[in-house]
Formats: structure tokens, sequence, C-alpha cells
């Protein structure tokens, strides 16, 4: 599946919750939810189809707790599909490629810039909150006691990642501008996914079934 | 797009992805995960303010997949934090918390229907525990949806806008005014 172009990725990502939800309950979520548990075992049991399981368990739980069984059934296969379906995404979607066929597609180059570099400055971001954390742990800081206490220790761990980020957006602007990227300039593509004939009719199929699919439901 | 806004987006999104590591460090009920869609808004307008909500509601989705049908939470976010800071409400904490508790109630109230419908009030552990507590105290389902989001939404929104004021506030007069909207929304302007 990792082979496939991105787009054709995205669109069974999205038409399997949308499904979910349109087709009559629970049979129609009990179906997509086979197949997405299906998508996340050929990806790889321990790696992708475990996480799914683990991820969509909760939510049966808290459903168990707060509906009857028909209602339960209904909502659980539901967010089993999306959950099922975006942890295989997540495994088989890789982000240059999707950038790589973004710029294919004629897509603005700072577009493209936007998702790489969110994608890219997310984990960077995380292990610096977390190196400011032990920081201030270090010089004294007690994120324990009273709420205003808590919440002192709160803007003294979220004050520094926030004005360092900041900062370095003036970088990250010099950076850009120093490579020519402006608003609307587009660009060739280095190696562009291929995009085969019949992953583009696959992916006008989903369309339509998920539009039948809502017309059935509205019907 | 000026480029200095365009490399804004991608660190407003980390911000408000990273901050969960400080929440934890202080474990309290907070998510604060509207504070980079909030701050650039306050920076530099709503059309960026609701760039950052949508990017991070997807990045937020590929941990969480019931996260994308609230992006439209993080729009009104945007929007509402835009008119916020042409108030100039980012000037003090006194005007900042009473505009994000506003925030909370409003967000509280577009949430609940998508939590009740869509998910049956489980998106998260803690409002799914809020809402069964609710069911307890005797409030019809609906009703205990809204406590669930109510409680998770009002003082998170709060905490998110005195985070952002201060931080308009520490930041030197000389960055803040390469930003459009920043002398402004703390009423320097």
């Amino acid at each position: 599946m990792r082979t496939r172009h991105p787009f054709t990725l995205l669109t069974l990502a999205a038409a399997l919750p949308t499904l979910a939800w349109l087709l009559p309950a629970p049979a129609g979520a009990l179906g997509t939810a086979a197949v997405a548990f299906g998508l996340a075992a050929a990806a790889g049991v321990r790696r992708v189809l475990v996480p799914a399981v683990v991820t969509a368990a909760p939510f049966w739980l808290f459903l168990f707790v707060l509906h009857d069984l028909p209602t339960t059934l209904a909502i659980g296969l539901r967010i089993t599909t999306m959950v099922a379906g975006f942890v295989w995404l997540a495994a088989v979607l890789a982000p240059d490629r999707l950038v790589e066929a973004m710029v294919a597609r004629g897509w603005s180059v700072t577009v493209a810039y936007v998702f790489a570099a969110t994608l890219s400055a997310v984990p960077l971001f995380r292990a610096r909150a977390r190196r400011i954390v032990e920081a201030q742990r270090c010089r004294g800081l007690s994120p324990r006691g009273s709420v205003a206490k808590r919440l002192r220790a709160l803007r003294a761990l979220a004050l520094p990642l926030l004005l360092s980020a900041l900062h370095e957006v003036d970088e990250r602007a010099l950076a850009l501008e120093t490579r020519g990227l402006r608003s609307g300039a587009r660009r060739t593509p280095l190696a562009p996914p291929p995009d085969p004939a019949l992953e583009r009719a696959a992916r006008w199929a989903l369309l339509l079934v998920c539009i039948a699919a809502l017309v059935g439901r509205l019907v | 797009m000026p480029v200095r806004l365009l490399a804004l987006i991608p660190v407003a999104v980390a911000i408000s992805l990273a901050l969960s590591a400080a929440v934890e460090a202080v474990a309290l009920p907070l998510f604060l995960d509207t504070t980079g869609t909030i701050l650039a808004t306050a920076l530099a307008g709503p059309s960026v303010g609701v760039a950052v909500g949508v990017l991070t509601s997807a990045v937020n989705t590929l941990r969480n997949p019931t996260f994308w049908p609230f992006v439209v939470i993080q729009i009104i976010v945007a929007l509402y934090a835009g008119l916020a800071a042409r108030a100039g409400l980012f000037r003090g904490l006194r005007t900042a918390v009473p505009a994000g508790l506003g925030l909370g109630v409003i967000a509280s109230l577009t949430s609940t229907p998508i939590s009740y419908f869509l998910f049956g009030c489980t998106t998260t552990g803690g409002i799914a525990l809020t809402t069964a507590l609710g069911r307890a105290l005797g409030l019809p389902p609906l009703g205990a949806c809204f406590f669930g989001s109510f409680v998770s939404d009002f003082g998170d929104k709060a905490v998110t806008f005195a985070l952002v004021t201060s931080v308009l506030h520490a930041l030197p007069r000389r960055t803040a005014a390469r930003f459009p909207l920043a002398l402004r929304a703390i009423g320097a302007a």
C-alpha cells in the first residue's frame, strides 16, 4: 500500500469513516470496520493493527458506561472504523511523498511548505517543551500544590517555549526568503509519485459510492 | 501572504501540540490545544489563525482521529480571537480572562452536538467521565454531554487567553511590531 499514490490513500481513509456514518447501522459500520482492520493487518499486525485496537478500546469502554447495547454497537463500530483507518493512514502515508504529489498536482509551494514544516516542527517543539520542563525542575520549580501555584508553574513552563518559538519565526522567515520562497510560486517536483489511471478511477469510484450512500441516507 | 506569517503557521501548530508536556507536568485538567490558534490570530489576524486551527486539527487527527470533526471549534476560536484582538482584549488579564470564559461557553455549546451525535460523548476519557458524572446527577443525555464539554472547555479557554496575553506582553515591542495585529491586540496601537 505504501507505493500507492498519496491521494488514493487519503481518499480511502476519508471514505471509510464517511461510509461508516452513512450506511445503516450496525451492518454498514461492521463492514467498514472489517475493511479498515483488514488494511491495518495488511500493513503490519504489531505495528498497525495492535495500535489500532488499543486506540479504539477505551471508546468501547466509555460507550458501554454511557449507552445501551444497540447505541454502543452503532457508535463503537463507526469510531473503530475511523480509528483503524487513520492509524493505517499514519503508518502508510509518507509526508514527503504527499508533498511531492501536491507539488506535482500544481499546488502552491507555500502550501506544500506549510504541510512539511508542520510535520517536522511538532516533534522538535515537543522535545523542546520536555527540555524546558526538566530545566525548570532543576531550577527548583515545583509543579505541585494548590491550583494557583500550578497555574503559576504552568506559566513558567509555557512562556519560555512560546517566546523562543516566536523568535524562531524570524529565523525561519529569513531562511525562506533567502531560498526564494514566495506566495504562489510553483516548483518542479523531484520525484513525483506515479498516479496510474486505475487508481484515479478508484478514487472517483469511492467518491461516487459516498455520494450514493449520502443520497440513500437522505431519501 | 508575507513570508513571516507563512513561517508562523507551522510554529504555532507545533506550540499547540507541544504544550501538552507542560500541562502534564503541572497535572491540571487542561488541553491548551488552541494556544497556537489564538496566539497566531492575535499576532496576524483570523485568516492565519484559521490556517493554524485547521492544521492543528489535522495533525491531532493522526494521534486521535475523533478530533477531526472538532476542526469547526478551531475555526470558531480563530474568528472569536480575531474579534478579541481587534477590540484590544489582550491588553490585560482583567479583559482577557472574561473573554476566554466567553469563548469557553461558545466552544462547549458548539462541541456538544458534535460530541453527542457523532461519538456519544466519548471523545476523551475526561469528557466521558464528566458526562457520566452529569448522568449520575440526573441530567438528560444531551445535558450531561454539555456538562462534560463545559467543564473541560470553560477553564481551558480562560487559561489559554491569559497565557497568550502574557506572551504578547512579554514579547519585545520591536518583535511584536513585525506582526500586523500584535500591538492592536495589547492596546498599544
